[in-house]
Order: structure tokens, then C-alpha cells, then sequence
């Protein structure tokens, strides 16, 4: 349960991001916990697409600069093991599995070890499909990678929820959450303030100081316009935070 | 459009309560291989037909298309009583939120292996509308996690309940989707269809074409 309130903490994060950097920022932030430190997410490019319009592909992208250049200027979606499996059988894979399910011909074993010189040395990518039916791949890479179970859960439902983000972002139109935007502290603190808890019951709870935990009812209150603590709670409901 | 109907309403039609379960048992029994759920009439019936649930159906060419169960959260559900590992903490639950189950696209109706076709999108708009007018606003649906990314673009905001888990086959993660009015005009952009798809009244006798 602790681990998951993390989690909700790391989603919010990507979904207020205002821009693309910042989405890949914050979810590096998730992912570099276990090695992956680098991140390339697109729509998967057709074979043969010129490299000019690979790079409109790309939604996210923190890859190391001339990595990317590299990779666009001698094709490597061509021959990328990675790209391949995703075209053939789009599901989630660590780079060195889908090497090892795919013929390695003497072009993808470059993009293998290319990647390695920049410390590219093994990595983790899933498949996204948008409403339009294309495919999306967020890869991730890194020195040293270090996956369990639960990272792999983690990383696909921060990748998804940073993929909306960017889509989201591209696209025109505003975004749906014009919510005053509380931290989970001032959420959590909300909820126990809803359920009847005074603020020293409150810093008691969360084993914070009660000065704490009135401040961050004061920010809860100012953000969501209220005038006074019942107001903020009935608030706090009208906009989802308290269900 | 799409036809909201009471358990004891879809009761007084025989036609369209035939037509419901079997198209459930043929597409979630048969096709998806949910075995617990098999019967041998092919009728797909839970605990939770109940009277508070509301059942959507989507007719086309006068046959049953598309069909979902809204079940209130105030009384146990799905996600509280079967798939109960797939949340964190306390699941959300009110009189404005409802759980979205057995979404279905009867099989010529669909667009491919991953598009959504125009029944789908369809039963989207029309729980929006049908939240709309009863003040709900938030749907906890367990769905695969490529749905997540769907609900994204047709801004809904969107929040985990848990993390995914693997169903035989299938990957399932429940979601809480919130919508409001950008949400609806939103899924009618992306589905070139401006008008209301709730219907008022009730649908012509339908018959009700087994899946091959």
C-alpha cells in the first residue's frame, strides 16, 4: 500500500507536467530507480521512412543527442531488434529478450552495440496502442539495469500515463483538469479532516507535526477557495479528491 | 443509439434480455474464456444483474450491437467482491460513482484487432451522457492497460486503483475515469458524431444473431 501511494504520487506528477521535457523528466524519475536512465517513446515509423520524418515520430525523448542523431542518420529503426519485435509482436520486452527472439543480422548487432557505447547496455520496452490504432514504443535503457516484478508494473503504468500526458500535449485542445492541483499531502491531510480528525489527530496519524498539518489544511483551503474548513471539505469532494 | 434499461425493465423484454446475456456469454465465455461464468443455456448471468444495475444496449440493423453494465458502488461490486486484488487502499465509491462492466462489441461491429469501431465509442458517449443526467461523473472500469491510454486522449482524467494483474491471457488494471463536458465533446470529435446517442423510450422487437 505504501509503495503504491509512491506510485499515485509519481502519476500525478507526469500528468500535471506542462510540457513534453518535463513529462520525460518525471518519468525517469520512476524508471532511473531501477537503471533505466534513458527514454525514447514514438509511434513505431513504417519500414524505409526517411529520417527526417522518423524524427516526427518521436513524443519523448531523453536520450543522449548524438545517440539519437546517430541512430536517425544511419537508420537504425531499420534494423533495430527492438523495432522489429514490436512490429511482429507488440508486447513488452527487455532489450536483451527481444534480441534473443529475433535473427540478429549484422546490422541490428551494430544497434546493439552502438547503444553500448553509450551506455546503452540493456533496457526495457512496451507497446502503447492509441485510439487510432497505432502503435507507440517507449524504450528505456540504461548501464545497468535492474528489473523485478513490481518495477516492470511500476514502469508500464507510469510509461502509460506519460504517453496520454504527451499525446495530451500535443494535441490542441485543452486539457480536462482545471482542479485546483493539491500535493497528496494536502490530500491526505483533507480526507482525515473529512473523516473528523482535528489537526493534532491528523499529525499524529501521518507522524507529522500538528503546525504541518494545519499548513497544509490552510493550502488546501486557499487553493480550493473556501472560506472555511467544512467549505474546503465539500470542495475537496465536488472535485474528486475526497471520494 | 443506445437504450438504458433497469434489470426489471430488461425483464419485461424478453427479446433484449435474451439478446444481452447471450450476447455476454458469447463474447465473454466463448471468446474470452472466462469458464466460471459458463452455462449451459449460453446465457451469461452474475450476481450482479441486481435491481440497482443498468444495463446499456446498443442497437444497429435491429439487432443487439454493443452492451454495458453500470453498477453503483454504493452496494458491493466487482471490483470489491471478484477482482479484488487489482486495488490499493480504499476503492472509491458514492452516488456519483458508478462501475463500468462488460463492455462488449458483438463481433461485426468491431474495426480490427485494435481499433475502436463506432458501437464502442458509441457506449463511451453514452454512459456520459447517462452520468450526465444523474449527477455521476467518475466510472471505475477494469480494463486492459491499453484502454488507459484510449481514455487519456478522449480526456478523461484518469487514475490508477491498483497495479495490473494477468488473467489468464489478458492484462487488467482498474482505473477511476472522471469526465465532464470536454470529455463528451471530445469522444464526439474523435467520432465525427455530434448529437446525443441516448435514446428515450425503447427499441423495435430485436432478434438476436449468434456470433459465428
Amino acid at each position: 500500500m505504501a509503495h503504491f501511494d509512491k506510485t499515485l504520487e509519481y502519476i500525478d506528477k507526469i500528468q500535471n507536467a506542462h510540457t513534453p521535457e518535463d513529462v520525460c523528466r518525471a518519468l525517469v524519475d520512476v524508471t532511473s530507480q531501477f537503471g533505466l536512465t534513458a527514454l525514447l517513446a514514438g509511434t513505431v515509423p513504417g519500414q524505409g521512412t526517411p529520417g527526417e520524418e522518423q524524427r516526427g515520430h518521436v513524443l519523448l525523448c531523453d536520450w543522449p543527442m548524438d545517440w539519437l542523431e546517430r541512430y536517425v542518420t544511419r537508420n537504425y529503426v531499420d534494423h533495430d531488434p527492438l523495432v522489429q519485435y514490436m512490429r511482429k509482436n507488440p508486447s513488452q520486452v527487455t532489450w536483451s529478450d527481444a534480441a534473443a527472439r529475433i535473427d540478429l543480422d549484422r546490422s541490428a548487432r551494430e544497434v546493439f552495440c552502438d547503444a553500448g557505447a553509450y551506455k546503452l547496455n540493456d533496457g526495457y520496452a512496451l507497446p502503447l496502442v492509441t485510439l487510432e490504432g497505432e502503435i507507440v514504443m517507449i524504450s528505456l535503457g540504461g548501464e545497468q539495469v535492474d528489473l523485478d516484478e513490481h518495477a516492470v508494473r511500476l514502469i508500464s503504468l507510469a510509461s502509460t500515463y506519460a504517453i496520454g500526458r504527451a499525446i495530451q500535449l500535443s494535441s490542441a485542445s485543452p486539457t480536462i483538469d482545471h482542479r485546483p492541483e493539491l500535493t497528496p499531502r494536502e490530500k491526505e491531510c483533507m480526507r482525515w479532516a473529512a473523516a473528523g480528525k482535528s489537526e493534532w489527530e491528523i499529525s499524529q496519524i501521518l507522524g507529522i507535526s500538528e503546525h504541518t498539518s494545519e499548513k497544509h489544511l490552510l493550502n488546501a483551503k486557499a487553493k480550493l477557495g473556501a472560506s472555511n474548513r467544512v467549505q474546503a471539505i465539500a470542495e475537496a469532494i465536488r472535485h474528486g479528491y475526497i471520494a | 443509439m443506445l437504450y438504458a434499461f433497469s434489470t426489471s425493465e430488461l425483464m419485461d423484454r424478453p427479446d433484449l434480455w435474451q439478446a444481452v446475456h447471450s450476447l455476454r456469454h458469447s463474447i465473454f465465455v466463448d471468446e474470452m474464456g472466462w469458464d466460471d461464468l459458463r452455462r449451459p443455456d449460453g446465457l451469461e448471468i452474475d450476481q450482479f444483474d441486481h435491481e440497482e444495475a443498468t444495463h446499456h444496449l446498443v442497437v444497429r440493423n435491429g439487432e443487439l450491437a454493443g452492451y454495458q453494465r453500470m453498477l453503483p458502488t454504493t452496494r458491493p461490486h466487482l471490483l470489491t467482491e471478484v477482482l479484488t486484488d487489482l486495488y490499493e487502499g480504499t476503492p472509491p465509491c458514492g452516488p456519483d460513482v458508478f462501475e463500468l462492466t462488460r463492455y462488449a462489441v458483438a463481433k461485426p461491429y468491431r474495426e480490427g484487432r485494435w481499433g475502436v469501431s463506432s458501437v464502442g465509442s458509441e457506449l463511451i458517449a453514452g454512459f456520459i451522457e447517462w452520468g450526465m443526467t444523474r449527477g455521476v461523473d467518475k466510472v471505475i472500469i477494469e480494463f486492459e492497460p491499453m484502454w488507459v491510454l484510449r481514455a487519456l486522449q478522449l480526456r478523461f482524467l484518469a487514475q490508477p486503483l491498483g497495479y495490473q494483474r494477468t488473467y489468464g491471457r489478458q492484462q487488467v488494471v482498474a482505473t477511476l475515469l472522471t469526465f465532464d463536458e470536454t470529455t463528451l465533446r471530445t469522444v464526439r470529435e474523435k467520432r465525427n458524431f455530434d448529437a446525443a446517442v441516448l435514446a428515450q423510450g425503447e427499441p423495435d422487437f430485436i432478434g438476436y444473431r449468434k456470433a459465428s
